[in-house]
């Protein structure tokens, strides 16, 4: 129910790219697919030995007691706060940290609602437009050398910043995902994965999907290597796009039932729902576009070393 | 030529300075498209548009005779459904390029996405690249021209038309074979090519239907048919009805066919009651009809024409085709003599049909049999068909006896096949299509009429609420009581959900997003004025009539529908049965029957003592079995239902 987008930079010149403004310029072209809450993951520069966490929080007096339960978990697992900001419906921090993520990303859990967890991964998403989300988050300003976006139409659960994506994978750092499709056999996945220890966050399909993908990182497979199994594993319609540190990548379901179109030159590989938003990126310029084939995935690797 | 720049001018202004150039027959350049949907969107008149760069969704859809060239690509549904003209894209297609296409040339340079061509049913389709997955899906007629490899399960249950590859092809699709290429065709591919100046000096190979899935093996023997009461009266283990179920089986060794709807027991309007006492004195006030406002306006809420009912009545819809073109006049009839709306159903809109009806709706379903941009603009209302109480999540089913060469013709479709109507959208994948669909419809229409959905009740709570969300004028909501021209038995009896749940389900979701403004008409075994109020009370702004209006129109109820030889004339397209049937005589009928829904929901909003029937509400009504107070959260009085036996009477 959504429109989705990313961008990845290539070149030594990535780092100091828009990755901010192109992600808002993508996600507005489309946001006719889902005017009513928009998200982005964005990839920071990582501090050795620190993770950036991002809480949805609310406001007013919701907001200060979640703030508290943040900082009293952080305490129980010795997270020292380094930065930390309180912004819109979210507060993010940086702490350093270097115990077992799984263990304190699922009792953070209990603490706020996180949105994201990593190194380098900063998920942030609220309800409106791309241009309503970065009026209150400066988006447009950030430098980067890739990222992932996605507006949602919500119809089955609630318009909230929580429903919103992107989906972090719970429990591991820097991946992300956002989707755009249905898993129909969703619950006999998520069976799967609880049996092997995972904790779910949400009851949305994209979190499944993200959770699958970082399993399958873990042991071992490549991250197109796990594209690859999840077009088997997974049933249902889908196109959606996943990032890590370094790399982003997408996948396409077998009956091509969503749409996916994709641009790529020697500085970028820009991927949408829909040529429109491409398009944002080089206004009144017609582009030599392809459409991913049905049941097909790739991967782009950032060329700079982090 | 005159030029149209994007980067300054919103679509929908485009679109009308597009049409405005196409009737004074001035070319069009259009700049800056930068891949925006509904490019040209409803254009009748044969100009040239060139658009300068790529276009997204729908470029050149609903359109008849224009000639588009587009530089650059497109997104989903090229050409859809253009009845003649032709569209050049010199980049690639995205999904379903031609879809639903009924006579033009799309000619596509580069690679075209997946599902070309399908339901498409005359004129021509190239691709000078790849193809990708099932082209030519459910095609039934026109010419699929590949000139680089086919892709996956091509032809997949394609019912008519030709597929011509000229590089590799890959599996084939179900239902789909290879056959030699007559030599004749060649050449006509040739001159297709090279008409539009694209050397090919290769050879083809062509693909058909193979005609295994286009008729059920047997027919089902004919037998004196049981009427609706009859069949499953008293007895629900071994009534007449299951007996004769399994001698049939036995015969044919598959599920049957039936018309009508469920006959299984189950909670309706008819275990609600009203909680006052009704004075049967009220009900025979000669003046009750100029004491209560009945008048009804649906459609509006998005700047629209509403439609403007005398009643929160409509005739519900049903297909030319299901029914005979008599029956469907005097449902039109009717329904202007009573000052209510008629609905086209599935199959296309007849000339006599649209004189006949002041207010008439016009659907759109998945087959896209009978639609076109001409109709659309005759029509008062839009209706998106996403399924039907009887039979949710299917398509429609019209049995060979019936799709007669006329039927045929209008649709677009081979005659003499035993229907089976695609189930699902080719552009309609989820709400964020659906966005776009409906977008497409108010452009092709210069945003003058309401677009309504018709909802087979299923997942109620969430469809509902996509409805909302996507921006409907209206919806028109189906439970399992109500009936089909054509169905699995099983499925008429076990898959919906019942017309009382439906409507509490869809208050509930519109309650909980805050979507009250978008009007509810309920339907699905409506069978008068009482529950009508019923409904409106339970939170519907209007309901739909179809089988009431066809039994006050001479139905017999035999449920027979789907044989093709109904002896009353209404569900049949023999013209020896159909002439049985006397169009002003059951017109009047229906009106009068109409005029008695009326007099009742007056009568009864009068003894509840309101002056417009929209104010009666949940607070006016008791359940009367605990199943119904359940579902409907109700107050359990079992006690009412002497009372509300004597006000049937009384009416």
């Amino acid at each position: 129910m959504c429109g989705i987008a990313g961008i990845l930079y290539k070149g030594s010149a990535a780092a100091d790219a828009g990755v901010g403004k192109a992600l808002i310029d993508m996600l507005d072209g489309c946001q006719h697919r889902g005017p009513d809450s928009t998200g982005f993951s964005l990839y920071r520069d990582p501090v050795p030995g620190h993770l950036r966490l991002r809480f949805i929080v609310g406001d007013g007096a919701e907001a200060r007691a979640a703030i508290g339960r943040v900082k009293t978990k952080l305490t129980e697992f010795q997270a020292k706060i380094v930065e930390e900001e309180h912004k819109g419906s979210s507060f993010a921090v940086l702490v350093k940290f270097d115990g077992d993520l799984q263990t304190f990303s699922f009792e953070m859990e209990h603490a706020a609602k996180l949105s994201s967890i990593g190194e380098s991964l900063d998920i942030i998403k609220d309800l409106g437009g791309a241009h309503d989300v970065d009026n209150v988050y400066k988006i447009g300003n950030f430098k980067g050398t890739h990222g992932i976006g996605h507006v949602r139409l919500a119809t089955e659960s609630d318009v909230a910043p929580e429903a919103t994506h992107p989906f972090w994978a719970t429990g591991f750092s820097d991946i992300s995902i956002v989707h755009n499709g249905q898993i129909t056999n969703y619950y006999k996945m998520r069976r799967r994965l609880e049996k092997q220890g995972y904790f779910f966050n949400t009851d949305n399909d994209s979190e499944l999907i993200a959770v699958y993908l970082a399993d399958k990182l873990k042991h071992g497979f490549s991250l197109k290597e796990a594209l690859k199994t999840s077009i088997d594993d997974l049933d249902g319609t889908f196109s959606f796009l996943v990032s890590t540190k370094d790399e982003i990548g997408y996948a396409k379901d077998k009956l091509a039932a969503k749409p996916m179109v994709k641009y790529e030159d020697d500085k970028i590989i820009a991927i949408a729902s829909e040529e429109v938003s491409l398009n944002r990126l080089f206004p009144g310029r017609a582009l030599n576009t392809s459409e991913p084939a049905p049941g097909t995935y790739d991967t782009w690797q950032r060329s700079i070393s982090a | 030529m005159a030029t149209i720049d994007l980067s300054v001018t919103p679509v929908r202004e485009a679109n009308e300075r597009l049409r405005k150039y196409g009737a004074d027959g001035i070319d069009v350049e259009v700049l800056n498209p930068d891949a925006r949907h509904h490019i040209g969107v409803g254009l009748t008149h044969p100009v040239n548009v060139h658009i300068r760069g790529s276009a997204g969704y729908f470029c050149g859809g609903l359109t008849d005779g224009p000639r588009f060239i587009v530089d650059n690509n497109v997104g989903w549904g090229v050409g859809d459904n253009m009845l003649n003209g032709s569209i050049v894209v010199n980049g690639n297609a995205s999904a379903i390029p031609a879809v639903a296409i009924r006579g033009a040339e799309i000619v596509v340079k580069g690679n075209i996405g997946s599902r070309a061509g399908q339901v498409m049913k005359a004129g021509t389709l190239l691709a000078c690249g790849n193809a990708s997955f099932m082209a030519g899906y459910m095609m039934y007629g026109g010419r699929l021209i590949i000139l680089g490899n086919s892709g996956e399960k091509v032809g997949q249950d394609m019912t008519g038309g030709d597929i011509y590859v000229a590089g590799k092809i890959g599996e084939m699709g179900a239902d789909a074979m290879l056959i030699d290429l007559p030599a004749r065709e060649r050449d006509e591919i040739l001159a297709f090519l090279d008409k539009y100046k694209i050397p090919f000096s290769g050879t083809f190979q062509k693909i058909v239907n193979a005609g295994k899935k286009l008729r059920y093996p047997k027919t089902e023997p004919r037998r004196r048919a049981i009427p609706f009461f009859e069949s499953f009266a008293d007895n629900s283990y071994w009534n007449a009805k299951v007996q004769e179920d399994i001698h049939i089986k036995s015969q044919i060794g598959r599920y049957r066919i039936r018309g009508y709807g469920a006959a299984r027991p189950m909670p309706h309007l008819s275990d609600i009651a009203f909680r006052k006492d009704i004075r049967i004195g009220a009900m025979s006030d000669p003046d009750v009809l100029s004491k209560v406002e009945m008048r009804t306006e649906v459609g509006g809420r998005s700047g629209a024409n509403p439609l403007k009912l005398s009643m929160p009545v409509m005739i519900a819809p049903m297909s030319y085709g299901a029914l005979s073109k008599s029956a469907k006049l005097a449902l039109a009839i009717a329904s202007r003599l009573s000052g209510i709306s008629e609905n086209t159903g599935e199959g296309g809109m007849s000339k006599e049909q649209r004189e006949e009806a002041s207010q008439l709706i016009y659907q759109c379903l998945a087959g896209r049999l009978g639609w076109n941009i001409h109709d659309m603009q005759k029509a008062n209302g839009l209706e998106i068909y996403i399924s039907q109480g009887a039979k949710p999540g299917l398509g429609g089913q019209l049995m060979a006896k019936k799709v007669t060469p006329e039927i045929a013709r209008i649709r677009g479709i081979p005659a003499g096949i035993d229907l089976r109507s695609p189930s699902r959208h080719p552009d309609v994948l989820g709400a964020d299509d659906l966005v776009i669909k409906v977008e497409e419809f108010r452009e092709a229409t210069g945003y003058r009429v309401p677009v309504s959905v018709k909802l087979g009740a299923g997942r109620v709570r969430d469809d509902i609420k996509i409805a909302w969300k996507d921006g409907f004028d209206f919806v028109e909501l189906d439970g399992m009581q109500g009936s089909t021209g054509a169905a699995g038995n099983e499925v008429l009896e076990f898959v919906g959900i019942p017309t009382l749940s439906a409507i509490q389900e869809a208050r509930d979701a519109l309650t909980e997003v805050g979507g009250l403004d978008m009007p509810v008409v309920l339907m699905g075994g409506i069978k008068d004025g009482i529950d009508t109020i019923k409904a409106l009370a339970l939170g519907a702004h209007a309901v739909a009539m179809g089988t009431s209006a066809i039994i006050a129109g001479g139905c017999i109820a035999c449920l027979q529908c789907h044989a093709g030889t109904c002896v009353t004339g209404i569900a049949t397209q023999d013209p020896e049965h159909e002439k049985r049937y006397n169009i002003p005589v059951e017109a009047r009928n229906i009106h009068h029957f109409l005029e008695s829904v009326r007099w009742q929901i007056a009568a009864i909003t009068h003894a509840l003592g309101y002056s417009d029937p929209h104010q009666v509400s949940r607070d006016d009504l008791v359940a009367l079995t605990p199943e119904a107070a359940a579902i409907t959260r109700l107050p359990y009085h079992p006690e009412y239902r002497e009372r509300d036996q004597g006000l049937l009477k009384a009416s």
